[in-house]
């Protein structure tokens, strides 16, 4: 009815809930060191084979494998000697794949990718196609220049026809070959989707390989592991996003991967998800109309880091959605795992988790009272507290939200849990932009004292907890907005006897 | 403007005289360079001055011009002329540099500030090389040029730390790292070795430290907005060196000067600062750093002497420990009882002991003092930190520090009480550190409200405080005697109210004391304690319980005021205002001595009125002498302006702007208290009010209507026949006020009280008018707040002529004008009316809009008939609608009530509400289904049928509530 729709005009005032609701990225700069705890983009053929490693290694010391200057390599490779050509391509792996300073650069200056590509299409010789493959795969693993080499070397089609070969262990080098290309950027990663990777990829992973009822054998779940990585980077990046039509063909099966047992798949595939969530609304419903929801929310209380850190990632770029989005994800029970992962003690944990928070409470009123209903207020006001500053930050928005979008019976429960002395003192935070949704957060406190006849109270609160004199102390502040808010603050409610 | 020679001559000779201290000399000049500012090449001529000229004077001249030159002219804003030509820029961009790296530190500083204004504008996309060119100084060796780049790198850089995290400020930041952090980082490991080199060579260091302190600065800045990956990388360098600096001390960078902070003092600080900054945001990554900081900093606090120099610093540091004491993680730093009581012992304190230089402002600066003491503005000082720091260790240790300090206090009295006269300052320590201890939170109108429950407050009050307020000399160790009455003012809360009572002789006695500050603060306490609650929301000390000190109260109050130094004492004056508010008419038998003194005080400090707060407090302590008065013995309001209009006239006349709004309501006062007819002497006043010039200040205008209202309430009919020819200028007042969308409410106001009070045929020929002077406002810019003004005047004037006279008017300015006020503002907006007396006139005037105006039932107006009845009832019963139309989000302040800062309004002259239809109708709801009924009897059967066609549903279950509360029905 009318009144309700002034309700609606008046309660966000000229901010719509969209607005309210914060997307991972607000700003496309980093001045820090990239998230240890992010997803690798690309990674180096070592550890994985370190049998073979060590027993090369102890053959080198035997001097069982003949060491060959870069000269010699360029010549055996560029001859037309097969055997010749193996044992240089293999040295040149080895030169690779060793775990201190890979000679990348150098091998990339001897210009012999060209040749390497072609080897991989030497089907009558597969221990070649291998050494290649392997070779190339850990020249793509470098910096976006060495990836660049690999891809001009024309190696792309060369490594999706490979993914069909009977070979096993040639066709899962070459997924990952792939995998480092696809995670170079979203510019090969739409090269790979042009040339048609995906089909063969799944194919692997479908019919033919059930997932749940591979055999036992170690590789192959480590097959399955690559293939999941690679998908992921396949999923992977912004600007533009992954087609559609790519993403929907992907999405079924990372769903059946989502499912599996192995920690590393599960991770894996939580991470593609989380980058498939990470954009627009209509990404996000593509994801929630799988049904997936139930599931990583199951997974954002594993005690895992591996599998909680996507899983949670993936439910919190589902909640900076719409009303709906947020509400399926409520429905699959996000709340009920939230109170723990806010108190889980690892900061970039916490923060993600109050980031999630404070989405949800910039949602309607009807679910600001199931956030209210399923204790989340406790957890927020401690992290408010205690957390370590980012956390502390995403709390504060979460506090604002909720200030903004609660019915005034929701803010009187949200000052009843003694919020306001943590959110006082963080006006001391050194970020201009805490401090300003603070002073925010006050004013809609005051707002909705102000209807409960309740100003005098809360003025006396806010002075109590030291807060009126920090509000006076930002009429100094040097950030305009924030001065002004502040003056505003104590002209309205605390000047005068 | 060529650059030649002649030029620069003509440009020195006029910045000479830019010098010139006649006006008559300076002026033309100053005037004459602005007039050539916008040539080609005039930058380039100062910039050639300051480098060349052979007179400093006019070296440093050309770089201040050139600086401001720069500050006014260098930003381009949009749609304006660009006042600066390119070629002239890219010149100055080139030679700034390098002429500010050459240039004598008085010139450096003004070309370093010109650096970073064209920085703000064109760095880094328009001079993508200024970097580059100030980290290859670096390399120079020379420090002269290095500090110059160092000093303009902060400036260009601070912003930083203030501004809100975007995409364009990350991108520059980010730039800036890559090619300043290395180098910086380099420059500073440079330094320190240096710093070694040069161990004994003093001005060397002093040079070699102001590098440093600039470097500091230059680190909080970059690392202000997130962590920067190189600065994680390094982050060992930085932290080992900032912690090896902190230990550092040499004897050749100790000042003798015991005020200024020194280099040492200076740099150590800003140390805190980064250290600070880095434990509060990036603790996962500083946490390997932090004990270290802790143990270095509280090192560095306990060899810190009690000099002014160090006050920054050590405020700083404590209030590193202190915030870093209260996060859980770092708890067990300080858990160990050892630990705790040297920090007790070491830190806490001695920094809570009165310094000489308390000492000294408590004498000769009170004003000072007691700004700090009472106000709380004593953010930065060491006594401050330290009680941070307290209340930080209570959070998890509130046992053993309470036992720490329990143990200190009574040493520290033990101490005072072997030899009082030479220890007093022990007490003193002792009396703060309670405090500090026991106070838990605190507000200005309460005291404190939570106190530790492990100390044992009223104890304390009764042994320690009480003995020394009730010693026979009033001015024996004032300073105790101020930390007394302080310790009953913020435990008033907490200590029972007998003590209280016992206290308030002893107060009333330090009212004599020669301290300001102890005259003052007993003063304060009074006023506190009398504005305390007791239950039933009266005061906890009654006017009984103060009866037998009424006389001394007063004397002593007043006495105070002649005290040296608190002539104008604004803590006495409010003392006096709340002393009468409580007393009421026990004070009335000294009321003509009071006001004598009152009136005497007005007149000498309207020669000069300089403490706004004393004033207003004088004000309303003479309102509160009327009002009591009057209130007894309605007569003597001739006795009141007999003595007050001489210095009213006085004011009035020698036009004491800070005075006449004051004025004006103790005048409103005055006037409201009259029973009979208005007086002559206020008649003769009349035309004077009406002046344009008094309505020019915008602090007239609230109290200049509110006294035209008490005019036109006692006098409508002698200004009707005595004073005719006024009312063109009284409705000029309205037409001028209605014009302003900051003072149109007061305009209505007025306009209320003319249709209020004055006789109907006094204002027949201005109606018309004034309706479509309000109409023009309402076509030209529409506002909420005009709208709701013009809602509640239509429904008076509806009330007052009734509704059939309202309909007319609307309809003689233009035919169909009432049906287009009803359905385009009157229905619509309603809703938006505030207020319980607005409302009322709304619902009375719209009852008789629906009931007693015949148009209404038989002319197409009829359609509107049920949405206006529905808009009643909506009235009633709806929420208030506060929605603000978007685009007046961005009215001004200045422009909403409220916010007029030039007006202070008197409490004690407040008015009471008035409600212009109180005996009229007393239950509106009631009244409307009465008067519905009387017009159903009039036409049978057309009241229910339009009630059934299109009232809605729940409107109309209201309305039947209504009819069934008034026992009618209709027909």
């Amino acid at each position: 009815n009318k009144s309700d729709e002034r309700m609606k005009k008046f309660k966000n005032k000229g901010k719509d809930a969209a607005a309210l609701r914060r997307r991972r990225v607000e700003v496309n700069v980093e001045l820090r060191k990239a998230k240890k705890d992010e997803q690798i983009l690309k990674r180096r053929s070592i550890s994985f084979r370190l049998l073979d490693e060590n027993l090369n290694e102890e053959r080198e010391k035997r001097n069982e494998i003949i060491q060959l200057s870069l000269e010699e390599i360029v010549e055996a490779v560029n001859g037309n000697n097969a055997e010749l050509q193996l044992q240089a391509t293999q040295a040149t792996r080895r030169m690779l794949s060793r775990q201190k300073d890979p000679l990348i650069n150098e091998i990339i200056e001897l210009g012999i990718i060209p040749r390497l590509v072609e080897f991989l299409i030497h089907a009558d010789n597969p221990p070649l196609q291998f050494e290649a493959a392997w070779a190339l795969t850990n020249i793509a693993s470098g910096t976006s220049d060495q990836t660049r080499a690999v891809v001009e070397g024309n190696a792309i089609p060369a490594f999706i026809s490979l993914l069909s070969s009977p070979h096993m262990h040639i066709s899962e080098q070459s997924v990952w070959a792939l995998g480092n290309i696809a995670g170079d950027g979203p510019l090969y990663r739409d090269a790979l989707i042009k040339c048609n990777v995906i089909p063969p990829l799944l194919a692997l992973v479908s019919p033919a390989t059930p997932v749940n009822n591979l055999p036992s054998l170690v590789f192959q779940v480590g097959f399955l592991r690559n293939i999941t990585w690679t998908l992921s980077n396949l999923c992977r990046n912004k600007n533009p996003y992954p087609p559609l039509d790519a993403v929907k063909k992907m999405l079924p099966v990372l769903i059946r991967l989502i499912k599996h047992e192995d920690k590393d798949i599960i991770s894996d595939s939580c991470w593609a998800v989380s980058y498939l969530t990470d954009g627009s609304n209509d990404r996000i419903q593509i994801v929630v109309d799988t049904g997936i929801l139930p599931r990583l929310v199951e997974l954002m209380a594993s005690p895992e880091l591996l599998v909680m850190t996507p899983a949670l990632r993936a439910i919190g770029n589902v909640v900076t959605g719409t009303d709906e989005q947020t509400q399926a994800a409520i429905d699959a029970g996000v709340l009920a795992v939230l109170p723990s992962l806010l108190r889980h003690g690892k900061p970039t944990i916490e923060k993600e988790a109050a980031w999630a928070l404070s989405n949800i409470a910039a949602g309607p009123s009807q679910q600001i009272q199931q956030l209210i209903m399923c204790g989340l207020l406790p957890p927020l006001v401690e992290l408010l507290d205690k957390g370590d500053f980012k956390a502390q930050k995403e709390a504060v928005w979460a506090v604002a939200n909720f200030t903004m979008g609660g019915t005034v019976e929701q803010v009187v429960e949200l000052v009843r849990s003694g919020v306001l002395k943590p959110l006082l003192n963080l006006l001391l935070a050194k970020d201009s932009k805490t401090i300003l949704v603070i002073l925010d957060t006050i004013s809609n406190l005051f707002r909705a004292a102000e209807k409960l006849g309740e100003t005098e109270r809360l003025c006396l609160l806010v002075e109590e907890l030291d807060g009126l004199e920090k509000i006076e102390a930002l009429q100094t502040h040097d950030n305009n907005m924030v001065y002004k808010a502040a003056l505003n603050i104590i002209e309205k409610y605390f000047s005068g006897e | 403007m060529e650059l030649s020679d002649a030029n620069l001559q003509t440009l020195t000779e006029y910045l000479k005289k830019t010098l010139d201290p006649d006006p008559a000399i300076r002026r033309p000049a100053e005037k004459f360079l602005e007039s050539v500012e916008g040539s080609q090449n005039y930058p380039l001529l100062l910039l050639t001055l300051l480098e060349k000229s052979q007179e400093n004077v006019i070296k440093v001249c050309a770089s201040v011009t050139f600086k401001n030159y720069i500050k006014r002219n260098w930003r381009i804003v949009e749609d304006e002329p660009n006042k600066i030509c390119e070629s002239d820029r890219i010149a100055i961009k080139a030679n700034i540099v390098p002429l500010m790296l050459s240039s004598p530190e008085q010139i450096q500083k003004q070309l370093s500030d010109a650096i970073s204004i064209i920085g703000r504008e064109d760095f880094p996309q328009k001079w993508p090389d200024l970097l580059t060119e100030m980290v290859n100084r670096f390399q120079s060796g020379d420090f002269h040029v290095i500090n110059g780049v160092l000093r303009t790198a902060h400036s260009l850089f601070k912003r930083y730390r203030h501004e809100f995290k975007s995409n364009e400020l990350w991108t520059e930041i980010k730039l800036v790292l890559d090619a300043f952090a290395l180098p910086l980082t380099n420059l500073f490991k440079a330094t320190i070795e240096l710093c070694s080199t040069h161990a004994n060579d003093a001005s060397a260091l002093k040079v070699l430290f102001s590098s440093l302190i600039l470097i500091a600065k230059l680190f909080y800045s970059l690392n202000f907005q997130d962590l920067p990956e190189f600065f994680e990388d390094n982050m060992e360098t930085w932290m080992t060196n900032f912690h090896s600096l902190l230990t550092l001390d040499n004897k050749l960078l100790q000042t003798d000067d015991e005020e200024e902070a020194g280099l040492l003092e200076l740099l150590k600080s800003q140390i805190c600062d980064n250290a600070a900054l880095y434990a509060q945001k990036y603790d996962e990554e500083f946490q390997p750093y932090l004990p270290r900081f802790v143990t270095a900093i509280w090192n560095l606090l306990v060899t810190t002497g009690q000099e002014v120099k160090y006050d920054l610093l050590v405020s700083n540091a404590i209030q590193f420990l202190a915030s870093v004491c209260e996060r859980p993680h770092y708890k067990h730093l300080f858990e160990d009882q050892n630990i705790l009581t040297s920090i007790c012992e070491k830190v806490i304190v001695p920094n809570m002991e009165f310094r000489a230089a308390d000492e000294e402002a408590f004498e000769d600066n009170s004003e000072e003092y007691i700004r700090r003491d009472l106000e709380g503005s004593d953010i930065d000082t060491r006594r401050r930190a330290a009680c941070d720091l307290v209340r930080g260790l209570c959070k998890f240790f509130e046992g053993p520090v309470t036992g720490i300090f329990s143990g200190y206090v009574n040493s520290m009295l033990q101490e005072y009480a072997k030899n009082p006269s030479v220890n007093w300052k022990h007490k003193d320590a002792a009396i703060y550190l309670v405090t500090s201890l026991a106070s838990k939170a605190q507000t200005q109108k309460h005291g404190i409200t939570q106190a530790n429950e492990l100390v044992n407050l009223t104890e304390f009050f009764v042994n320690h405080i009480q003995p020394d307020l009730k010693s026979a000399s009033v001015n024996e160790f004032p300073v105790l005697k101020a930390d007394g009455i302080k310790y009953i003012m913020i435990f008033r809360n907490q200590v029972p109210k007998e003590q209280l009572l016992v206290s308030i002789p002893l107060l009333i006695n330090h009212l004599q004391a020669e301290s300001i500050v102890v005259h003052t603060y007993a003063a304060h306490a009074l006023e506190r304690l009398f504005t305390m609650r007791g239950t039933n929301n009266t005061t906890l000390i009654t006017a009984a319980e103060m009866a037998p000190f009424v006389e001394v109260l007063l004397t002593n109050l007043f006495k105070a005021l002649t005290l040296p130094g608190s002539s104008e004492n604004e803590y006495i004056m409010k003392a006096i205002m709340r002393s009468f508010s409580l007393l009421q008419e026990s004070i009335i038998p000294y009321i003509p001595s009071v006001i004598t003194q009152l009136t005497q005080k007005l007149l000498a400090v309207s020669k000069n009125p300089s403490k706004p707060h004393f004033n207003h407090y004088m004000f309303e302590s003479i309102c509160l002498s009327i009002r009591i008065t009057c209130k007894a013995n309605p007569d003597a309001v001739g006795s009141f302006e007999e003595a007050l209009f001489m210095v009213f006239t006085e004011i009035l006349q020698n036009d004491v702007q800070e005075f006449i709004p004051y004025v004006f309501q103790v005048m409103s006062l005055l006037l409201e208290m009259h029973k009979n007819e208005i007086p002559s002497s206020y008649m003769a006043l009349f035309p004077h009010l009406l002046q344009p010039v008094l309505w020019e200040r915008t602090g007239n205008i609230p109290p200049l209507v509110r006294l035209l209202q008490a005019y036109l309430e006692r006098g409508a009919n002698t200004i009707a026949s005595a004073a005719a020819d006024k009312i063109p200028g009284l409705l000029g007042v309205f037409q001028k006020l209605i014009a302003s969308k900051a003072n149109d409410h007061q305009g209505f106001y007025l306009l209320n009280s003319i249709i209020e009070h004055m006789p109907p045929a006094s204002v027949d020929q201005y109606r018309k008018q004034i309706f479509i002077l309000l109409f023009q406002r309402l076509q030209n810019s529409k506002t909420t707040k005009f709208i709701k003004s013009f809602l509640v005047f239509i429904n008076l004037y509806c009330i007052k002529y009734g509704a059939l006279a309202l309909q007319e008017i609307f309809d003689s300015i233009q035919p169909k004008m009432f049906g287009m006020v009803l359905e385009k503002i009157i229905i619509p907006e309603i809703q938006k009316v505030s207020g319980q007396v607005e409302k009322k006139i709304c619902a009375v005037g719209i009852t008789k809009i629906l009931t007693e105006c015949p148009p209404m039932m038989d002319t197409e107006y009829t359609k509107l008939w049920t949405p206006l009845l529905q808009a009643l009832i909506g009235l009633f019963e709806l929420p208030e609608d506060d929605t603000i139309p978007d685009e007046e989000h961005f009215i001004d302040i200045e422009d909403t009530p409220g916010y007029q800062t030039a007006f202070s309004q008197l409490a004690f002259a407040g008015k009471k509400e008035h409600d212009p239809v109180g005996q009229m109708v007393n239950n509106p709801r009631i009244h409307l289904a009465q008067s519905l009924h009387k017009l159903s009897t009039a036409c049978p059967g057309r009241v229910p049928s339009m009630l059934n066609t299109s009232l809605n549903a729940e409107a109309l279950q209201y309305l039947q509530g209504y009819l069934q509360a008034a026992s009618v029905t209709l027909l």
